[in-house]
């Protein structure tokens, strides 16, 4: 009976038996609108891309555009801005999302007990996370980097050592700095949701059982975080793998601070108007991304299928 | 036992110091943009100096900053566009995203799992690499300079992020309500309406609220595929700096006011947001 | 080894009135298996977990032995805890869970595999030793809940309705290897459960709760023949006692309108105001000569015996008793049959004490 009664998987909603009323086109009927449109937004300015990469397509000096097979492409290989940018997007994407997924679970784990006002530092800290990315930008840029005026400056002033021209000397520290600020407290609130969903009678049990309050971090916490990590890291990363406004209004995108998507955008419609090379590294900036989104999903796959 | 107490036999000073800490953090966490306020009520000429908090505080820049027009629209006209685009943009993703979770999560496709890995790719895609074409077909349908490709387009990018964290909440609705709306012979849009939204609120509200948000500070977009007369809101802020001189007090006072709606949504809606982001991502 | 006291202890939780344990007294001796039981919201859980350190003491004192552990932390109280829904750690597998405290006790992993393979085999788990919480059924994983406890060798066992996720067959088999467990152990355990029935078969002693406070500590015997108040007589006994409000009358208690005889002890009870009078169903005697009529309302034939619940008009109104008989019975839904008290009545006064005990007549 209960003996051999296995432990039951998960509610079992995403293999419902099919009711006889419902037919297939009944079910898929209510996802169609908001296939079809997305597939018509991302798919077909893809398509044209693919066109203009093989043309020669230039605006300035305007030129009549002619296929030109994959020369963009092997034009590509042997641009090192290109390869710089690459690299760049890497760097910038890897140090934001390592430093506030750590961060973030710092200030999870301070804020998940109990004190006076701890709903108001949360509201405090939630705060960068809902600002305008160029508003965010800007603050550092003037405000707090800024080599004269800059509050950090004033800071190192006061113990004596030197002012720091952050932005244009450390243009990647710089936009990591307000990228980690801005995306730290989204880590947090989703660190957060894992640390009090642990079931608390296992926490208890392991109080009684002897462990310290560490112990219990390192042993049950940690493991049971790891999901939630996991997580946080593939959202972090697929916003801040695009990231655009900041550089824009920090930095517009000098050397040392370019990554791929802003890269491509020079070589467009920001100045380059080179049409169809632009149009070639962005097809391959997409193929990169699809590989990487693709070992991102598998992770995600983990996380669907997987029973706590 | 209660989540405000002391556990048995703990000292009484780490809990202090802890609080403490906390504090600390989330006041310097804070101070960038306390600082940006303060600025903000500063005069130019304070504000572009050493650090200090010596001086009187006034209101004039907000003043300033709402009146002129800077070149192309003011403030008003600008949060009138954003707060249009955001809206109605977030409005349509609800409405496209309600039913497609609803078959993501109740009674499922047999291919839900590609589907939803087809809808989060998208977003892995930069959108930057598309605007170059987004930009050519904008231009073909006569829709530069408009709200409504904005609209189209911020819809596209919420989409995904909507899809995903409304089938989650959807996942909580109890089956046996749904199969016994469906016994009494209701249709889809009366399951929906009776069932499913009622139950999923809390969620759904989460969902808009992000998409909201993300709508209304979005600047790439906003900035390439319109030049003149739908101008959002990030636009205004940076039509603040200029090259000229120091505005620093000026553009304070602009993103302060660029920031309010948001932040204050953002505030009041916090713990639903942190359910909505604990919900829609692990489940 | 020890004994358990609680001294006045109290716990109020924030934001409420009415303390949720109030000024609790016990004493239990070295090697007891004592049960907690009441209905939900008695406080029998919050005893329990003040007694782990669970809950902080809002005042009186908790002693292990001769120590004072009203302020000392769980993992320094040098007990074990068995809870509900078993608490098992996910991420480990059942030996891991097993062994878990000894490894933050330090204790050398030879010695560990060796404490946990013994219980293992005690509790038939040893199948099972490499397996995660999540492959295995709600009994085996209440079992490795007991393992966990039992590797231990601690001075006190404290199980929170250890049983009460099991499904009723295998409850009752349980049950009674718990109680042989403890008995071979030794150790002193606290019990918690809302079920009278594992109460009254496991329990050494049994304290009965009710909001709170402790109407009751007493083996399940005298609970049952000698209730201390109105409460304790209907919650212990199952069916429940037949609890009939009378006020008397011109010097007399009447039952469906006979008088109520009380014998020797007619002196002690006050007529003058409203009481309570219990009888259990196998005081009321079924028949065609007694004195009070009644009617079945239905009857519950469980092979062994028979619970026949009869309605009968009483002050005006109609109440339900219930009466035990053999089995066979032969009376159907609707017949009129006759009751006489044929067994020891219990008399509660206004405040629901117990007055008197005694064999009433029925006239």
């Amino acid at each position: 009976m209960s003996e051999t009664d296995l432990a039951a998987p998960a509610a079992a909603a995403n293999d419902g038996a099919l009711p006889s009323h419902a037919t297939p086109w009944r079910r898929r009927l209510p996802l169609l609108p908001a296939l079809i449109f997305t597939i018509l937004l991302t798919q077909v300015p893809f398509v044209m891309s693919i066109y203009y990469s093989l043309t020669n397509w230039k605006v300035v000096p305007p030129t009549p555009r002619e296929f030109i097979g994959f020369d963009n492409y092997v034009e590509l290989t042997s641009s090192s801005p290109f390869l710089d940018a690459a690299w760049v997007s890497v760097k910038m994407t890897v140090l934001s999302v390592f430093f506030s997924v750590i961060l973030g679970t710092l200030i999870a784990i301070l804020l998940d007990r109990k004190f006076f006002g701890q709903g108001i530092v949360r509201t405090l800290i939630i705060t960068p996370f809902l600002l305008m990315p160029v508003v965010a930008g800007l603050i550092w840029k003037n405000q707090m980097f800024h080599g004269l005026f800059g509050v950090v400056n004033w800071l190192l002033d006061w113990v004596g050592i030197d002012s720091v021209e952050f932005v244009s000397k450390h243009p990647l520290a710089s936009i990591v700095t307000v990228l980690v600020w801005q995306w730290t407290p989204f880590m947090m609130l989703i660190m957060l949701a894992g640390l009090q969903s642990q079931p608390s009678d296992v926490l208890e049990a392991a109080r009684v059982d002897g462990t310290t309050s560490f112990g219990i971090f390192r042993q049950l916490t940690l493991p049971h975080l790891r999901r939630y990590i996991e997580l946080a890291t593939l959202l972090g990363t697929i916003y801040l793998i695009q990231v655009f406004d900041q550089i824009f209004v920090m930095t517009g995108g000098g050397p040392g601070s370019t990554n791929l998507p802003f890269f491509v955008y020079r070589r467009s419609i920001g100045g380059g108007w080179q049409f169809g090379l632009a149009s070639a590294y962005s097809i391959v900036v997409v193929i990169a991304t699809l590989l990487v989104a693709n070992f991102a999903l598998r992770v995600l796959s983990n996380l669907l299928e997987d029973d706590v | 036992m209660s989540a405000n107490e002391r556990a048995v036999g703990e000292g009484v000073w780490t809990d202090r110091i802890l609080g403490l800490v906390a504090w600390l953090v989330g006041f310097i966490y804070f101070f960038p943009i306390l600082w940006l306020i303060i600025n903000s009520t500063k005069d130019e000429v304070t504000a572009n100096a050493t650090p200090t908090l010596d001086y009187s505080p006034s209101l004039d820049r907000y003043r300033e900053v709402t009146e002129t027009s800077v070149g192309l629209l003011g403030a008003g006209e600008a949060f009138t566009n954003s707060a249009i685009t955001s809206v109605v943009s977030t409005l349509i993703v609800l409405l496209l995203a309600i039913p497609a979770a609803y078959a993501l999560a109740i009674y499922p496709v047999k291919k839900w799992r590609d589907a939803l890995f087809f809808f989060i790719s998208t977003k892995f895609l930069p959108l930057v690499a598309s605007i170059l074409p987004l930009w050519i077909l904008a231009r073909q349908f006569d829709l530069l300079n408009t709200r409504l490709v904005l609209i189209i387009l911020y819809t596209a990018m919420n989409l995904p992020l909507a899809v995903w964290m409304l089938r989650s909440f959807f996942q909580e609705v109890p089956r046996e309500l749904v199969e016994a709306a469906e016994i009494d012979g209701t249709s889809l849009i009366g399951v929906l309406r009776s069932v499913v939204i009622p139950i999923a609120a809390p969620g759904i509200a989460a969902t808009g609220l992000l998409c909201l948000i993300f709508a209304w500070n979005e600047y790439f977009f906003a900035v390439q595929l319109n030049a003149a007369d739908a101008q959002t809101v990030p636009i205004w802020v940076t039509t603040n700096i200029s090259t000229r001189g120091n505005f620093i007090a000026k553009l304070s006072a602009a993103s302060v006011l660029a920031s309010i709606p948001v932040v204050i949504a953002g505030w009041v809606a916090q713990k639903r947001m942190i359910r909505g982001l604990a919900m829609g991502a692990i489940k | 080894m020890a004994s358990v006291t609680y001294h006045k202890a109290t716990r109020f939780y924030p934001g409420t009135e009415r303390p949720a344990v109030a000024e609790f007294d016990l004493e239990i001796p070295d090697g007891e298996l004592l049960v907690l039981v009441g209905p939900s919201g008695s406080g029998k859980s919050t005893a329990l977990r003040m007694l782990a350190g669970l809950e902080p003491l809002d005042g009186g004192q908790i002693k292990i032995g001769d120590r004072d552990v009203s302020n000392v932390r769980p993992r320094d109280r040098d007990i074990a805890m068995v809870f509900q829904n078993y608490a098992l750690y996910p991420q480990l597998t059942v030996a891991q869970n097993m062994g878990f405290a000894l490894k933050q006790q330090k204790v050398p992993k030879e010695e560990r595999r060796k404490r946990v393979e013994e219980a293992a085999r005690i509790l038939d788990l040893t199948p099972y030793l490499d397996r995660k919480p999540k492959n295995l059924s709600g009994g085996q994983r209440q079992r490795v809940a007991m393992g966990r406890a039992i590797v231990r060798s601690p001075q006190v066992f404290l199980m929170d309705e250890p049983l009460s996720n099991l499904d009723a067959k295998l409850r009752v088999q349980t049950r009674t290897e718990l109680a042989e467990l403890q008995e071979r152990l030794g150790v002193t355990t606290v019990y918690v459960t809302h079920d009278q029935v594992e109460a009254m078969t496991m329990g050494h002693r049994v304290a009965v709760l009710k909001d709170g406070i402790l109407q009751q500590c007493d083996t399940p015997q005298n609970l049952y023949h000698h209730p201390a108040n109105a409460f304790v007589a209907g919650f212990i006994g199952s069916p429940a006692m037949n609890l009939v409000p009378i006020t008397p009358a011109d010097g007399a208690a009447r039952l469906g309108g006979h008088r109520l005889g009380f014998g020797d002890a007619e002196g002690d009870i006050d007529l003058g105001a409203a009481l309570t009078v219990g009888f259990r169903p196998e005081a009321a005697r079924l028949g065609d000569d007694g004195p009070l009529e009644a009617r079945i309302r239905t009857i519950e034939d469980l092979g062994s015996e028979v619970f026949v619940h009869l309605v009968v008009a009483h002050e005006g109104d109609d109440i339900q008793i219930v009466a035990k008989t053999a089995s066979p019975f032969g009376g159907r839904n609707g017949d009129n049959v006759r009751v006489s008290l044929g067994g020891p009545v219990h008399v509660f006064g206004a405040d629901g004490e117990r007055v008197a005990s005694t064999n009433a007549t029925l006239a």
